[in-house]
């Protein structure tokens, strides 16, 4: 009949690759199906919520005036820049913390991991952003506004690094929020404050230096520049922004939320 | 064949951390199917779980050197706010039988026969209805050792009918390791027996052996056996002449008076349910014994007589 296991006899077996790779397939479907068919009109939505926020934003932003000289680049791409790359690292993270929880029934099949289910959350929602971001681009160059990044391969990069950030940021809060729900509160009350820390809506180059020494600790911020940078030929960055700190940053949050991952299995398993 | 080697468990919680299970040691054999008794909170699911791989242990191994089944149940295994066929088919793709999710949902639907509620979301099921397609889904499968909590204990009859049926069709190609309360199912379909006590695994060669050292240890508590401990049955070989086929008779037709006068009693004293419910199954099982017993003696008369002529 099916020889499908991972464990069968006359070397049948599934590699464990070839296990993982079904388990991601099968996730990765299943993430998807339940993100567009609970609401209604989840298709739309999808795509609709993060832009109309976005609108939102510029539209605010646009009235207030004010802190509008940006060096090299022009106001509002420079902020839809900084807004979708915060968002893959926000939404990096908060999709992070309920992923276990939602998946909890499955890890009653010994292929499904827990971690699993943060990875493809987290591969799903870049996926989305990405496109949402490829239609912002099409959208301003037809609205002649200059949106098209400068350099297209180092943005490409800067923004799979900001991608990597969100990832282990997810992981690392994925197990945290799981095991101390007081994580999970505290991560979103920071949404809001980061997303002015992070640059995203005013412009730090102006913050005075003795503050700035602070704010340069968010490595979001660093990120976000660096996309910018790639974004806008002559853009001027912040004042100490590092992509070597950054790194730092995105590997090590990724290596400690494997390990998490891997020192907690049982526990998330079986909560 | 499962084998289980120096295998300790426990839970941390906020009440210290006793073991759960202590030094466990079993092999499985290949193509015996086991039933796990045990009181409540003994470890049997525990240590499902843990031969399912859903868990793992403080300290010991367990090898499983064939296919070996999630463990068929009540809890878990289904994603409530998606329907049947999602997912039967995230189990399909997750066993990688990506090319074959027709194939698979053909066979789930038919033996669930949950009809239109296939389609719906599980939230909506019965508790019936879930173990109906859970264990069709396993089913669908072709496991070495399926495991199962509980499975057929909400099903109607029909529905158990079928889950021994079908199991009884895999003997030969699988075998099941089994928790169950009702004794007559797990006598049904296990040959061995396990029974876990204080954290210790005692393995029986007949599954009867694991009852009745169950049955030894918690007969006459006072808490599930007010009225003392319910008739047991005798345990009687095979009869080999019509006398010996009488005297059995007489035995079993003596164990029914009293399973029955224990169980009026029982009704008159008004014993909550789950109490009575010992008396009505002893009562049960001594009817069908002496139902049993009268059939044998009459196939010896019958036989005698024709010699007889």
């Amino acid at each position: 009949m099916f020889q499908i296991f991972s464990r069968g006899p006359h070397g049948t077996e599934r590699s464990p690759w070839q296990v993982t790779r079904s388990v991601w397939y099968a996730m990765f479907m299943r993430e998807a199906i339940s993100r567009t068919m609970t609401d209604r009109m989840g298709w739309f939505w999808m795509i609709a919520e993060p832009m109309i926020f976005t609108l939102i934003m510029v539209g605010i932003r646009g009235f207030i005036r004010g802190d509008r000289l940006i060096v090299g680049a022009e106001f509002i791409p420079w902020m839809i820049v900084g807004l979708m790359g915060f968002f893959v690292v926000r939404e990096g993270m908060t999709r992070g913390l309920g992923a276990i929880e939602a998946n909890q029934a499955l890890f009653a099949y010994r292929q499904v991991q827990p971690v699993d289910s943060v990875l493809v959350r987290n591969f799903l929602e870049v996926m989305l952003r990405t496109l949402i971001f490829l239609l912002f681009i099409v959208g301003a160059m037809m609205l002649g506004m200059d949106l098209t990044p400068d350099k297209a391969l180092y943005a490409m990069w800067d923004w799979f690094a900001l991608w990597c950030l969100g990832l282990g940021l997810g992981l690392v809060v994925s197990v945290a929020g799981s095991l101390v729900p007081e994580v999970g509160k505290i991560v979103r009350m920071i949404n809001m404050p980061l997303l002015i820390l992070s640059g995203v809506i005013f412009p730090l180059n102006n913050l005075p230096h003795w503050l700035l020494e602070y704010v340069m600790y968010n490595p979001i911020l660093h990120g976000l520049e660096l996309l910018r940078a790639s974004f806008f030929e002559g853009y001027k960055v912040v004042h100490g922004t590092s992509a070597l700190y950054y790194w730092w940053w995105a590997l090590g949050t990724m290596a400690l939320g494997l390990l998490m991952h891997m020192r907690f299995r049982d526990r998330l398993k079986a909560k | 064949m499962i084998e289980i080697r120096n295998l300790y468990k426990r839970y941390h919680n906020h009440h210290g951390s006793p073991w759960v299970l202590k030094d466990i040691n079993l092999s499985f054999p290949p193509g015996v199917s086991v039933g796990l008794v045990g009181r409540n909170g003994a470890g049997k699911s525990t240590l499902l779980r843990l031969i399912a791989g859903m868990d793992h242990p403080e300290k010991g191994s367990i090898e499983r050197g064939c296919r070996v089944s999630w463990p068929i149940g009540l809890a878990g295994g289904f994603q409530g706010s998606m329907t049947g066929r999602q997912n039967v088919k995230f189990v399909a793709r997750v066993h990688g039988g990506r090319n074959k999710e027709q194939e698979i949902i053909d066979r789930v639907q038919s033996f669930a026969e949950i009809g239109d509620a296939f389609d719906e979301p599980i939230n909506t099921y019965s508790s019936g209805m879930r173990a109906r397609l859970n264990f069709g889904l396993s089913l669908a499968f072709d496991f070495d050792v399926y495991l199962s909590d509980e499975a057929t204990s909400v099903g109607d009859r029909s529905f158990k009918a079928k889950a021994t049926k079908a199991f009884k069709d895999k003997v030969g190609q699988a075998s099941l390791i089994m928790v169950s309360h009702g004794e007559s199912i797990l006598k049904d379909l296990c040959q061995a027996g396990v029974y876990l006590h204080d954290g210790q695994a005692t393995w029986y060669d007949d599954v009867e052996g694991a009852i009745e050292a169950y049955h030894a240890d918690t007969d006459g508590n006072v808490e599930d056996h007010p009225l003392g401990a319910p008739v047991r049955p005798q345990r009687l070989v095979e009869p080999g002449s019509l006398a010996q086929a009488r005297e059995q008779l007489r035995q079993r037709r003596t164990e029914l008076d009293n399973a029955k006068a224990m169980f009026a009693d029982a009704k008159e004293q008004a014993l909550k349910p789950n109490q009575r419910k010992h008396y009505e199954d002893a009562l049960r099982e001594a009817k069908q014994n002496a139902q049993d017993a009268k059939a044998r003696f009459e196939a010896f008369k019958k036989d005698s007589n024709e010699g007889a002529l």
